[in-house]
């Protein structure tokens, strides 16, 4: 096994590409090395992106934030800018396994671990996210919904690499929120999760809105028709009751040790009514 | 013998008083030795093939590829080791356990039963050549329920024993007469409960290292309760005499009653050293500390008991079975404790009571803070709150009414001296104003409807030893040396809980010397005085007055010795604080130095003394109450705050008493709500063999906990009055929170844990 720890990220395409065996990218550590100690994973070569500068930073532009895939998750929170945007993004992040967690894990290794359960995912799709991927055939840039494709597997193509996540700049009048359900408060795998976001109008009616559904289905489920109940109304009871129906709907669950197809259905309307709630509220602070 | 002398009131100087603990230092900068830090020189590393079948017998094992593995030292399988039917519990001849193990046997019983072993020179290429052996099985039928074991004509998973899966003969205690009782009564609930499979979940896991000398003498480091029992049982096993088997334990990362078994690896690790002629370590993964390790007694009860309309409980009838899974363990005592727990608690003069333990082809379960008793209260608490609401009464006014009292006969057989249950539960309703409680909104926040909370009250009293089950003995030898500190020698192990502290508190209080100048030694069984081990919440009763008394001799040889060199005589003398000084006359004194050291022609002291203390037992008791959010939208049970009131006698340090009880309530709210070790039951594989997907409560999730403790009913046993506390606190939390639980939302369950799953499920059927 080899260690390798390029200080360009064009190095690191360029070992990637070139790996002759199974390689694996290190930016945090905190699923690969669990995954390679479990013996599910053993890589000839892993490639430490750490050293390269670019990635580890959060840059703020005209057209939003540039998440570089090496940012802990707690630095994410540590960015007053990025908070006051996107707290629903931050607050996914934030929930990642425990605080010393969070000082190595990273949103793109959450997304290309490509679990159901990632508790960063689901704010990502819901904010409408986008990955900016380098591989040998050069960029491009994806929605973030599009990288996983099943538990533990990636639209990624041999040898490409996410370098930044992309988020937009904030519209006035937005807000989005986070929940997950766990049986108990820290260091826990999502049940099932909810992310919302929204934009209104000068009138705090919805606009826009996106509804994004965790541990729900093989991948973070975008509902579509749950966003439509919530544009247009002003997130009252009603609308809360149809979202919590439409999303309990659209779940396809599992069942498993960690929960039920029943219960997962009845807590993804909960908390999608929840989260909702949160976001319109932060909506009409900004 | 047993001390029932009157209680001395005195004043303390070092007894009650949170002292520093004498280990926290060393924890906390990363000092202490944990058995896992030895490490010796060409030390290899153990690791167990483990069967990943639920009951088979091995038709075939094939290790020469493992053998022929480059680094592979020695492979061990039931072909080359001792064949010697022993205890799984190192309490060899008592009521406790049983004795149904081989070392390596040509049957397997559970899935992850160890079924060889390979000493290597790393841990990878040992666990690389685990899976060169070959084994080839021939499946037998398995059972994984007791119900199904019980069966007639259930595939045996044992020859020895009673038969029909049994572990032991029925439990049965009868007194008074039921059916006149039941006659008596003005109504009857009865009800079935059940409780899934906690795991102490220790924060070390299991590790043991063996080293032979050349004299083959084998010294053993292993992270164990009972240091002694293991040092018995390896030597029984093994064929040596006691010198040739010394046991080291220094710190200990926890046991909560699971490491009081000798287990299967510490014997596979002294044969493979012995093997080797090398040291070996062998240490659990997590994983291997819930497959291999002890998990508490599944059990089903059903409970049926006859009320008068005042409230007087008038017949109780009682059946409990225990999930022993594959082996005995601590199957009998559990199932002897928990049943005969059920005679007490709340008082009824017809009782009939019968508790069994059958082996199921599952993870062993084995002794666990609590020991059978979390089980059988649970149910009874439970009933007692269905009881008063039957009766339009309010629980506690009912409980209240029912605690058992002075004179009553306790669960060991014997009246118990202090009783403190009464006065626990009025101290509580008081500080809580409980009646106002009672009367409060259950949806206090009208922003948050779905949020509803409830009050719960739990009791509880469980023994400070092991007796009758166990005739126990605490020893203690104090040697003063001739500076004037003290060195106490005990076999008591650290689990964690402070417990060498309170030794020492007790000798330097009874002694009259500072707390700082007592030195403990413990933990070597070459060196210290023979000691039962670290269980059944005893050490502070039982060593503790064994320490006691060694104290008062050496005290009384000091005062000799001072007296020759003051020329007074001794009983003219007193000591206190390290200063001995004539009663009458406090300007002359010396201090214990100047006594003990030497002087021109006198030699310096060596004064050394035992103290051999053998008691009967006594009771400590607890109500706990506590407050539960529940949102009746995702099921999710907050416990908010708890106030535990609690009596044990004396104290000897708060903090650390203080300590066992909030870490019992943090531990007993995980095994009500979230914590259960899951076991297939068409495969009996393990489900959740790790600490990802078995819930422990975490610092976030711990409640508000306003301890109060109470020393309102101290036994004359104890050292000043002192009882146990490890134990109590967990039984009392179950039953508290299942209450509350009621109180909040209106819904009963009888077991645990209970699931947000399980809320969800039973507020949509009550709401259809």
């Amino acid at each position: 096994m080899r260690y390798i720890r390029p200080s360009s990220l064009e190095d690191a395409v360029g070992l990637l590409a070139n790996a002759s065996g199974k390689a694996a990218i290190l930016a945090g550590g905190s699923d690969l090395l669990v995954r390679m100690k479990g013996g599910f994973i053993e890589p000839d070569v892993i490639i430490d992106i750490k050293a390269i500068d670019a990635l580890g930073r959060i840059i703020e532009n005209d057209d939003g934030f540039v998440i570089g895939a090496a940012v802990p998750c707690a630095v994410l929170g540590e960015n007053t800018a990025l908070r006051n945007a996107w707290p629903g993004v931050v607050e996914g992040a934030r929930l990642i396994g425990s605080k010393q967690v969070q000082g190595r894990c990273t949103i793109v290794g959450n997304l290309c671990n490509a679990s159901p359960a990632a508790d960063s995912v689901p704010a990502l799709v819901a904010a409408g996210a986008r990955a900016l991927v380098r591989g040998p055939a050069g960029s491009r840039t994806i929605a973030v919904e599009t990288i996983p494709v099943g538990p533990g597997k990636t639209s990624l193509a041999p040898g490409e690499i996410i370098e930044a996540i992309l988020l937009d700049k904030r519209q006035r009048h937005s807000g989005d929120a986070y929940q997950r359900f766990t049986p108990r408060t820290e260091m826990d795998i999502a049940v099932v999760s909810a992310a919302v976001n929204l934009t209104l109008n000068d009138q705090g009616v919805v606009e826009k809105a996106r509804v994004a559904l965790g541990a729900a289905a093989p991948t973070v489920l975008l509902v579509e028709e749950a966003a439509d109940i919530l544009v247009g109304s002003r997130v009252d009871d009603g609308a809360l009751e149809r979202l919590a129906e439409a999303c309990s709907a659209a779940c396809r669950p599992i069942d498993d040790k960690r929960g039920t197809v029943e219960f997962r259905k009845k807590v993804a309307g909960v908390l999608a009514k929840r989260v909702a709630l949160t976001a319109y509220q932060r909506a009409g602070q900004k | 013998m047993n001390i029932n002398t009157p209680i001395e009131e005195r004043e303390f100087k070092i007894v009650g008083k949170s002292v520093k603990r004498d280990d926290v230092l060393e924890k906390v900068t990363g000092e202490a030795e944990y058995t896992g830090d030895v490490k010796l020189a060409g030390m290899l590393h153990g690791k167990i093939k483990r069967a990943a079948i639920a009951h088979a017998r091995i038709k075939s094992i094939d290790v020469s590829k493992a053998l022929a593995y480059p680094g592979v030292k020695a492979v061990l399988t039931h072909e080359n080791v001792p064949r010697v039917l022993h205890y799984g519990s190192p309490h060899p001849r008592s009521a406790s356990c049983t004795k149904d193990q081989y070392i390596l046997d040509d049957k397997v019983r559970f899935w992850g039963e160890g079924v060889a072993a390979v000493a290597a020179i790393s841990e990878e290429i040992a666990d690389e050549a685990l899976d060169l052996i070959e084994v080839e099985y021939e499946a037998l039928p398995a059972v994984f329920e007791p119900e199904d074991a019980a069966l007639p004509g259930a595939p045996l998973i044992h020859d020895v024993g009673p038969g029909g899966n049994l572990v032991l003969d029925p439990v049965r205690v009868n007194r008074g007469d039921v059916e006149a009782g039941f006659a008596q009564a003005d109504f009857i609930l009865e009800g079935t409960f059940s409780g899934g499979r906690p795991h102490p979940a220790y924060m070390e896991p299991n590790v043991c290292i063996a080293d032979w000398d050349g004299s083959n003498k084998l010294t053993f480091w292993t992270s164990t309760q009972t240091s002694f029992m293991v040092r018995g049982i390896l030597a029984e096993v093994l064929g040596l005499p006691l010198t040739k088997v010394r046991v080291l334990v220094d710190h200990m990362g926890g046991g909560f009653g699971a490491k009081q078994d000798c287990f299967q690896h510490e014997f596979l690790c002294a044969l493979l050293a012995k093997e080797t002629r090398r040291p070996v370590k062998m240490e659990f993964t997590r994983h291997e500390t819930f497959v291999a390790g002890r998990a508490r007694h599944p059990c089903k009860v059903w409970l049926k008991q006859g009320f008068k309309n005042d409230g007087t409980l008038v017949a109780r009838d009682m059946k409990l079975v225990y999930d022993s899974g594959a082996y005995g363990s601590h199957g009998p005592g559990v199932t002897i404790v928990g049943t005969t727990a059920a005679t007490s608690l709340y008082r009824c003069e017809n009782v009939r009571l019968e508790g069994r333990c059958v082996y199921t082809n599952t993870p062993i379960n084995g002794a666990f803070r609590g020991y059978g008793v979390v089980q059988s209260y649970y149910a009874l608490d439970i009933q007692m709150d269905e009881a008063a609401e039957r009766l339009g009464m309010d629980p506690a006014d009912l409980k209240l009414k029912n605690v058992v009292r002075a004179g009553d006969i306790a669960p060991s057989g014997h009246p118990i001296v202090g009783h403190g249950l009464e006065i626990c539960l009025q101290h509580g309703i008081d500080v809580l104003d409980w009646k106002s409680l009672r009367n409060r909104d259950r949806t206090p926040d009208p922003k948050r409807p779905h949020i509803r909370k409830g009050w719960g009250i739990g009791c509880e009293m469980h023994g400070s030893s092991a007796y009758p089950g166990i005739k126990e003995q605490g020893n203690a030898t104090v040697k003063v040396n001739e500076d004037g500190t003290v060195t106490l020698l005990t076999g008591a192990a650290g689990l964690g809980t402070g417990a060498h502290t309170a030794l020492a508190q007790i000798v330097a209080e009874e002694l009259g010397v500072r707390f700082e100048d007592v030195g403990v030694i413990h933990g070597d069984t070459d060196v210290v005085p023979w000691d039962i081990g670290a269980f059944a919440s005893h050490t502070t009763y039982l060593v503790g007055t064994a320490a006691k008394m060694a104290a008062t001799k050496v005290r009384a040889s000091v005062l000799e010795r001072a007296a020759m060199k003051l020329q007074v005589k001794a009983d003219e003398l007193d000591l206190s604080e390290g200063k001995i000084f004539v009663t009458a006359e406090p300007g002359r004194f010396m201090s214990v130095a100047e006594a003990m050291g030497p002087s021109r022609g006198i030699p310096a002291a060596n004064i050394v003394a035992n103290g051999t203390y053998e008691p009967t037992k006594s009771y400590s008791f607890a109500a706990h109450f506590t407050e539960v959010h529940v949102d009746t939208e995702t099921g999710i049970v907050e416990v908010k705050r708890v106030v535990p009131v609690h009596d044990i006698g004396r104290v000897i340090h708060p903090i650390a008493a203080q300590g066992q009880i909030e870490g019992g309530i943090q531990q007993g709210i995980g095994h009500t709500l979230t914590e259960d070790y899951v076991i297939d039951k068409k495969t009996g594989r393990s489900l959740n063999a790790g600490l990802v997907d078995y819930k422990m409560p975490l610092s976030m999730d711990m409640p508000d906990i306003e301890t109060i403790i109470l020393e309102a009913a101290p036994d004359p046993g104890g050292p000043w009055g002192a009882k146990g506390v490890g134990e109590d606190p967990i039984i009392a939390i179950g039953p508290s929170i299942a209450n509350a639980i009621y109180d909040a939302i209106g819904v009963r369950f009888h077991h645990y844990p209970i699931t947000p799953e399980d809320i969800l499920k039973a507020l949509r059927e009550k709401g259809a």
